[in-house]
């Protein structure tokens, strides 16, 4: 029988060896061959390079290769940047190579490094000490706000000013993304600040969200937020199947302005003591926003689904008609207190909002009617007033001649909801009849009593007019409604 | 003639380095004979809780792989770097992250030593599971040594307890969301107590995760509790157990082994040893009497060899070499780290560690089952195990009794193809909520994966049981089947599983959220 410790004690002797080897390899990287030493000694030698006068001289004496970083309480932030970026506040770095050159433009002489640190602009992950974790842009490392790109950080400056104060040139890209948001409509489907459509997202905080709140399955790693941002605006449908989002049809630099404007949106928590007396004057402005001139809300809030109002158009991804809102043939029918009803109250159970909920102001829904109506033809003088006659008959009349577009009981078809309660309430008798006597020009409405050719005599058109009334909600009829909804689970 | 004291003090400290080496080497030199090397083992604190001598058995690698000494030294090197750890993190959901990240980035070799703490956990793990195999198919759990495998079941629950409490420290997002599907479990009675409609009145899912978490969420009391549990109650708590657990190995013989046939002395490195040579000067008396149906004096207890060095040989090679496989891991990858915890986006999937994900598989299918009845019908069998097979003989060898190695190789093939069966089963053709959606949550607590799993293993065993007439072979099956079926979870939950818990083939096929 041999030793019974002798292969333990070879055991020991290879295992204490390894054990060492990787302590001292260990001690060795870490405390050692940290970039951010490379980088400080490196630095070391501008700064006895530059160690010409008192003042340089003093600077080196007090160099230290040690761990660097700016502690803002106030911001919640610990930033460490500056371990590598040594010479991030010192004007004599200019011709320093990067990172250990001056920052640069002249913006950190009024944001002085050690009262707002870096990542309250250019995000990234402020207590890591060494680039790849620092950028944080990629998907093996775990931080919720990468580092911006240069030309995506003048995002940050909203959280603290007002963009109207801001120097144009610095902030080209943020003005245009807000003025592309206005003229491509998006505020038809998207809200902001309570002002806006309700049929897509709210953006207030869209700056905030983390890459793990969007939709990544399409998008090619790394996953961050501005990177989904830009692929999205290029193509919304690429992103996110079956999106309601149209294209917006932006050209690579609109996408990349319209970015910046959302990573703007951000409520984010900045004490008052940091922020510009204009972002408060802005924040006190937005309590109470003056009201937007007709135009301006028509091509904010309405073109985003009904275009220029001239025509109506089928929307695939609506499954619904959208009507021509400025077309000579509602306009040369419709009152101002019927475009108003509707408009203010919305379509319930189309994807028409409620504007009042929408955060118009009364008289921006007067502007934009009077904007709609501008346009308008001399309104078609009122027939002799049509008595409504007998529902019954009156359906038979519909299943002939309306059906085909306006749905079986006036819900859903190729044509407007007759049955919609909104319409049904902001329609006088008189609407319903002149529309059907005399068509809706420009639509596929056709007139019904043309004089060459008059399709319904008067009291078939009473007939009709009674059995479209009996579409609207009845009281009963409500009441089994929501007691089906119930019934089913549904609130 | 008396020194004057003067002269003495001075003497005294000329002769101080000797004297103080002489006070803590009481022996001055290495022992050379075998009485002196029986001296260094029972005249030092440390080293006393070993027997003087060991049967080489116990020196053999292949017997016990060092397991249970992997395990110590896993558990001693996470006191060491728990304690380091300590210095610099604060307990508070609103400073824990950052001073993980200060521990990552700033602390000199912070990063090392967290990595070197959290792979020693896994090591620790993996060590007490491969123990506890290791003691079952040697048979060593057999009288007399019934109890010690019971305070080792209380050790496993114990470090698997330790690893859980650790995973919330660091406040992240694996943590916030592991331990809120960890209180969901704890809270999971309630699928049972809702089912019958008797929450209101009796919730015992409800107190158990208002006793874990202290308060209805996971936030700063649960992170205090884990945080005391962690680092003060788990570990005293272990540390007897462990006492306790070696003690028992001395007082039940040693490690379990065959009876050695009668033999001369002690012969190895071809020479034959004399083992005890009385010492002229001493005086011996009778010190205690001991089990055994024969005497040894004069003589060595046969096929033994001294503790010193012999036993400690082993022993420091077993700790070095836990050492070096935890530097080495801790060196190439790091510890993980997620985003800050954010109730408001949960991971997806959220997944536990990953010893826990074989239940987490169950849990999929019915909460109460999975996290609760399974966990504790398998404790109670490992319990049950020493007092049901009573049966002695094959101690201390792998495999001992005749038919075990083909019992064991059949069980492995039969639980290898239910548990497969039952996930490919379940994967394509769903459960009963697929079927018929309306049915009462009862059925599905009475009759799920899970539990037919664990019935159908169950069946097995007492088949083999009636057909080899041989408890021994009925548990091993047991056994094995419930091994095999840990493995195949675990693999089946880390690999397979994606988000929303669906089935994917691998993890890059994922969609990203």
């Amino acid at each position: 029988m041999n030793n019974p410790s002798r292969l333990y004690r070879w055991m020991l002797l290879a295992a204490s060896l390894v054990t060492i080897g990787y302590l001292v390899a260990a001690a060795v990287r870490e405390n050692y061959l940290a970039d951010w030493q490379t980088l400080q000694r490196a630095y070391r030698q501008q700064l006895q390079a530059k160690a010409t006068d008192e003042r340089g001289r003093e600077l080196l004496k007090n160099f230290r290769i040690e761990l660097k970083q700016v502690s803002v309480p106030a911001l919640n932030t610990v930033d460490r940047c500056v371990s590598c970026h040594n010479g991030i506040d010192d004007p004599r770095m200019t011709d320093a190579p990067n990172p250990l050159r001056v920052h640069p433009g002249d913006i950190v002489k009024n944001h002085p490094v050690d009262r707002f640190g870096c990542t309250v602009c250019h995000h990234g992950q402020g207590p890591a000490t060494n680039f790849h974790d620092a950028k944080a842009d990629t998907n093996d490392v775990f931080w919720d706000y990468p580092l911006l790109r240069a030309d995506l950080t003048q995002s940050s400056c909203l959280s603290c000013h007002d963009l109207e104060r801001l120097p144009r040139e610095q902030v080209a890209l943020l003005r245009e993304g807000m003025e592309l948001y206005r003229e491509k409509s998006c505020g038809s489907c998207h809200r902001i600040g309570g002002r806006g459509g309700s049929l897509s997202l709210a953006l207030d905080n869209e700056g905030a969200k983390t890459r793990h709140e969007l939709v990544m399955t399409n998008l090619q790693p790394p996953h961050t937020t501005p990177r989904w941002h830009l692929a999205h605006f290029s193509d919304p449908g690429g992103v996110i199947a079956n999106t309601l989002m149209r294209n917006p049809t932006v050209t690579k630099r609109q996408a990349l302005a319209l970015t910046v404007y959302m990573l703007s949106l951000w409520q984010r928590d900045v004490p008052a003591s940091y922020l510009s007396p204009d972002k408060i004057e802005e924040k006190a402005r937005a309590l109470h926003p003056a009201p937007l001139s007709g135009e301006q809300v028509y091509r904010q809030y309405c073109f985003g689904c009904h275009g220029d109002g001239t025509y109506g158009s089928w929307n695939k991804a609506f499954k619904r008609f959208i009507p021509a809102v400025r077309g000579p043939g509602l306009l040369a029918m419709a009152t101002p207190e019927y475009l108003q009803t509707n408009i203010a109250k919305g379509r319930p159970g189309t994807q028409m909002p409620a504007w009042d909920a929408g955060g118009l102001q009364p008289a921006e829904v007067t502007a934009v009617v009077d904007y709609v109506r501008a346009a308008a033809p001399p309104p078609i003088p009122a027939g002799a007033p049509v008595a409504r006659g007998d529902a019954k008959r009156g359906g038979v009349l519909f299943a002939q001649n309306c059906q085909g577009c306006h749905g079986m009981g006036g819900r859903a078809g190729m044509a407007p909801e007759l049955a919609n309660p909104t319409f049904q309430q902001a329609a006088t008798d008189g609407f319903i009849v002149t529309t059907i006597q005399h068509g809706r020009t420009a639509t596929a409405m056709p007139a019904f009593q043309n004089p060459a050719a008059p399709a319904l005599t008067d009291a078939e058109l009473g007939d009709l007019l009674a059995y479209i009334r009996s579409l609207g909600p009845q009281p009963a009829m409500q009441q089994a409604r929501l007691e089906r909804g119930q019934a089913g689970g549904t609130p | 003639m008396a020194m004057s004291a003067p002269r003495e003090f001075v003497d005294n400290l000329r002769q101080l380095p000797h004297t103080v080496k002489d006070a803590w080497f009481r022996q001055g030199r290495l022992p050379e004979s075998e009485r002196e090397e029986s001296q260094a083992t029972f005249h030092n604190f440390f080293l006393h809780i070993h027997s003087v001598r060991v049967h080489v058995r116990t020196l053999s690698p292949w017997l016990t792989f060092g397991l249970g000494l992997m395990a110590t030294a896993s558990f001693l090197i996470l006191t060491i770097t728990g304690v380091l750890l300590m210095v610099y993190y604060k307990p508070s959901t609103a400073l824990a992250y950052e001073s993980i990240k200060d521990i990552h980035f700033v602390v000199s070799t912070g990063r090392f030593i967290r990595n070197i703490h959290r792979w020693s956990a896994h090591l620790m793990v993996v060590a007490v599971f491969l123990h506890m195999a290791r003691v079952f198919f040697t048979g060593s759990y057999k009288q007399p040594r019934e109890f010690n495998w019971l305070i080792g079941l209380a050790l496993f629950a114990v470090t698997l307890g330790l690893s859980f409490t650790g995973y919330l420290l660091p406040w992240d997002q694996l943590a916030y969301w592991a331990i809120t599907i960890g209180s969901n479990i704890a809270n999971s009675p309630r699928e049972l107590t809702d089912a019958l409609g008797i929450t209101k009145w009796l919730d015992p899912g409800g107190f158990q995760k208002h006793l874990l978490l202290g308060a209805n969420y996971v936030g700063e009391d649960a992170l205090i509790r884990f945080y005391v549990l962690h680092v003060f109650v788990l570990p005293l708590v272990l540390v007897i157990l462990v006492s306790v657990h070696f003690w028992r190995i001395r007082k039940d013989g040693g490690l379990a082994r065959p009876e050695d046939p009668m033999g001369g002395p002690a012969e190895w490195g071809g020479a034959r040893r004399p083992v005890f040579e009385p010492l002229a000067t001493k005086t011996y008396g009778l010190m205690a009497l001991v089990k055994g149906t024969r005497a040894t004096v004069n003589r060595g207890p046969e096929n033994t060899v001294m503790s010193w060095p012999n036993l400690l040989w082993a022993e420091m090679a077993v700790f070095m070499v836990t050492v070096a496989v935890a530097l080495i891991l801790s060196y190439y990858f790091d510890a993980p780290l997620k985003e800050l915890a954010n109730p408001a986006i949960p991971e997806n999937p959220a997944k536990a560690p990953w010893y826990f994900l074989g239940l987490q598989e169950l849990v999929s299918y019915s909460a109460f089952v999975g996290g609760m009845v399974i966990p504790l019908v398998v404790l109670m069998g490992l319990a049950l195990i020493p007092f049901l097979d009573r049966q002695l003989g094959g101690e201390g060898v792998w495999f001992g009794t005749a038919g075990e190695k083909r019992v064991a190789a059949l069980s492995c093939g039969f639980g290898l193809l239910v548990a497969v069966g039952m996930l490919a089963f379940t994967v394509n053709f769903g459960w009963l909520r697929n079927w018929f959606p309306s049915i009462h949550q009862l059925w599905i607590i009475a009759i799920n994966p899970g539990s037919v799993l664990v019935v159908l293993y169950a069946g097995w065993s007492l088949l083999v049981l009636k057909q080899t007439n041989s408890v021994r072979l009925g548990a091993v099956a047991l056994f094995t089947c419930f091994l095999i079926s840990f493995c195949v979870l675990t693999y089946f939950a880390s690999v397979h599983r994606g988000p929303n818990w669906q089935f994917y083939w691998w993890p890059s096929q994922w969609p990203v959220h």
